[in-house]
């Protein structure tokens, strides 16, 4: 049996648009998804933003009615067994919300503890032992108010544990966390994922996808576009080499002009402070240098590298190009 | 529900009183609202008495008390699942195992239990302040009383909370809702001074037959037979309030999770 199993998932939302003259507008967050993830798996989904990511961990999770399709977990149905799914499940969305601010991080736990039919006795040894686990055993004492974002998102991962449940649904859970607290953290679903737990991930960053996730669902516009390992994926982009220009106020004309070319399959740009990163996929590899360095004719051209293609580069091509 | 689920509920509802009134203790909203407005009300009152007795001044004592237990179960119980609602921990709870009705169930008994304050509070500005010697004339009757009011009280903040989050434009008159009832309750007065035509909404309403029985125990102005009668009328209105808001419980969250509305982000 799988732990997660979609199905022809859709979600709709209606939006109230006008204030006079008011109307009803529909709008499409997940058109039709389908997936499975298997017991003990660690299952990414990526895409951009709105690409309905949240939507249907949200489904999953039994906080959002879908619109059509079926999704279960670990059998259960999660609109008609919700209440199965919800002993099974831990959740964490990403951000500081969900928490209690004015009660302390060991209250809190005691809280949803209770709320999770978790067995006093058990609760007992459980919170000091999933305080450790997420390195908050000096500061459970203190108000939540004071924690850092990334103890507060460290005090979510220990609430989501508290009833051992066999199946996560993490969305975005490092954003905006600092190198050093996203790190950490990673390393906390790493533990995860040795307990045997199945894991379904959702974030913006490749290379935690790539570093992470046994295989992974790119999703754009409500539709899943790729589904397979991260090396699967970078083979989708084996056919291309990746040119990083470090460049000094690049035009969006030389931008397009690039675009343009033939050997050329898409183009990105990274602001880098005073400078920008030119990321170019080309598919005619190291030779097309002198091609490009004489198109960005009048460009300061800082530091040029040529590279094998990476998950990330893999994801631009299949959700279209760059900016 | 079997014993094993009774027990949890139980200790779920016991523990989210706790948590909740360790959130709530320094609340500068719900300590106006449990503690100056209504010793201002006695305040007024028990300076507009003039010395008519011990016995008046227990109706004002009593009745001042009630109108904190109405503004809390109105502005904090009412808004007790939006306030959830808006500091993002209300897909948290929907996400549980257990009820969101259970959960609310708990807040709701620690606000009720927090705005007897109120009536504490009261009896000592009348004892200290106005010189009454006060006492309660029927002790046990009154506690009973005092017991089924939380009850009736909780169940009432049943109904309120989730009608607020499934019509926004029923919130709006929340302010407006306030000193209705204290008038149509016979918190300060009787309400056979109200014209004839309102004594039915009365009748409708829990908080007039709590103010009845308390106000009937505490001054002895109620006969054994009346005061079981306001007691049986407080449980009939919590078991129908009861029924309805489990009905209503169950319709809120499938809107909210249909409307996508359980987190403001």
């Amino acid at each position: 049996m799988h732990a997660v199993e979609v199905g022809n998932l859709r979600r709709v939302y209606q939006a109230r648009i006008g204030v006079f003259r008011r109307s009803i507008k529909e709008v499409v967050a997940v058109e039709d998804i389908s997936f499975s993830v298997m017991p003990g798996e660690l299952f990414g989904l990526l895409g951009p933003n709105g690409a309905g990511k949240t939507t249907t961990v949200k489904m999953l999770a039994t906080l959002l009615i879908p619109s059509g399709g079926r999704a279960c977990i670990q059998g259960y149905d999660v609109v008609r067994d919700a209440d199965q799914v919800r002993r099974r499940i831990g959740f964490i969305f990403g951000g500081e919300r969900g928490l209690y601010w004015r009660l302390s991080g060991i209250d809190n736990l005691r809280y949803f503890a209770t709320l999770y039919h978790v067995d006093p006795d058990v609760v007992k040894k459980r919170i000091p032992y999933l305080l450790e686990l997420v390195g908050l055993k000096d500061r459970g004492n203190e108000r939540v108010e004071g924690y850092s974002r990334g103890m507060k998102q460290r005090l979510h991962v220990a609430r989501t544990l508290l009833h051992e449940p066999e199946v996560l649904f993490l969305d975005e859970p490092t954003i905006g966390l600092d190198p050093v607290g996203a790190r950490d953290f990673r390393q906390v679903i790493r533990n995860l994922q040795n307990e045997n737990k199945t894991i379904l991930l959702t974030t913006h960053y490749m290379f935690e996808a790539d570093a992470l996730c046994q295989r992974i669902a790119v999703i754009n516009q409500g539709k899943i576009i790729a589904l397979d390992t991260p090396e699967a994926l970078k083979r989708f982009v084996r056919d291309l080499s990746v040119i990083e220009f470090e460049v000094f106020g690049v035009s969006f004309d030389v931008v397009q002009r690039l675009r343009e070319q033939p050997f050329v399959d898409s183009v990105a740009v990274e602001d880098r402070e005073q400078k920008q990163l030119l990321l170019v996929q080309s598919l005619r590899g190291p030779e097309a240098v002198p091609d490009l360095m004489s198109l960005l004719n009048g460009v300061h051209v800082g530091r040029v590298v040529v590279r094998e293609p990476t998950l990330e580069d893999a994801y631009v091509r299949l959700v279209g190009g760059g900016a | 529900m079997n014993l094993l689920a009774l027990q949890r509920n139980w200790r779920a509802i016991l523990v989210v009183a706790e948590m909740t009134l360790r959130q709530t203790v320094m609340d500068a909203f719900i300590l106006f609202t449990v503690l100056v407005q209504p010793l201002l009300i006695a305040l007024l009152a028990l300076w507009m008495l003039g010395g008519r007795g011990p016995e008046a001044a227990m109706f004002v004592v009593v009745g001042s008390g009630m109108t904190g237990l109405w503004s809390s179960l109105l502005f904090v119980s009412g808004n007790s699942i939006n306030v959830e609602r808006w500091s993002g921990t209300l897909e948290t709870l929907v996400g549980v195992p257990t009820s969101l009705a259970v959960i609310v169930f708990g807040k709701n008994l620690a606000n009720v239990t927090q705005s007897l304050i109120s009536m504490v509070v009261s009896y000592l500005l009348a004892a200290l302040l106005f010189g009454y010697s006060l006492q309660v004339d029927q002790p046990v009757q009154f506690a009973i009383s005092l017991l089924l009011t939380i009850v009736a009280f909780i169940s009432f903040g049943l109904i309120i909370a989730p009608l607020f989050v499934m019509n926004p434009s029923v919130q709006h008159w929340q302010n407006a809702m306030e000193f209705p009832v204290y008038i149509l309750s016979g918190f300060l007065f009787p309400v056979a001074l109200l014209p004839g035509w309102s004594t039915p909404l009365s009748y409708l309403l829990p908080p007039y037959w709590a103010a009845r029985a308390l106000h009937g125990t505490s001054t002895g102005g109620s006969g054994l037979n009346e005061v079981l009668f306001y007691w049986g009328m407080m449980a009939l209105f919590s078991v129908i309030y009861l029924l309805i808001s489990g009905h209503l419980f169950r319709r809120m969250l499938v809107k909210a999770r249909v409307d996508a509305t359980l987190d403001m982000e």
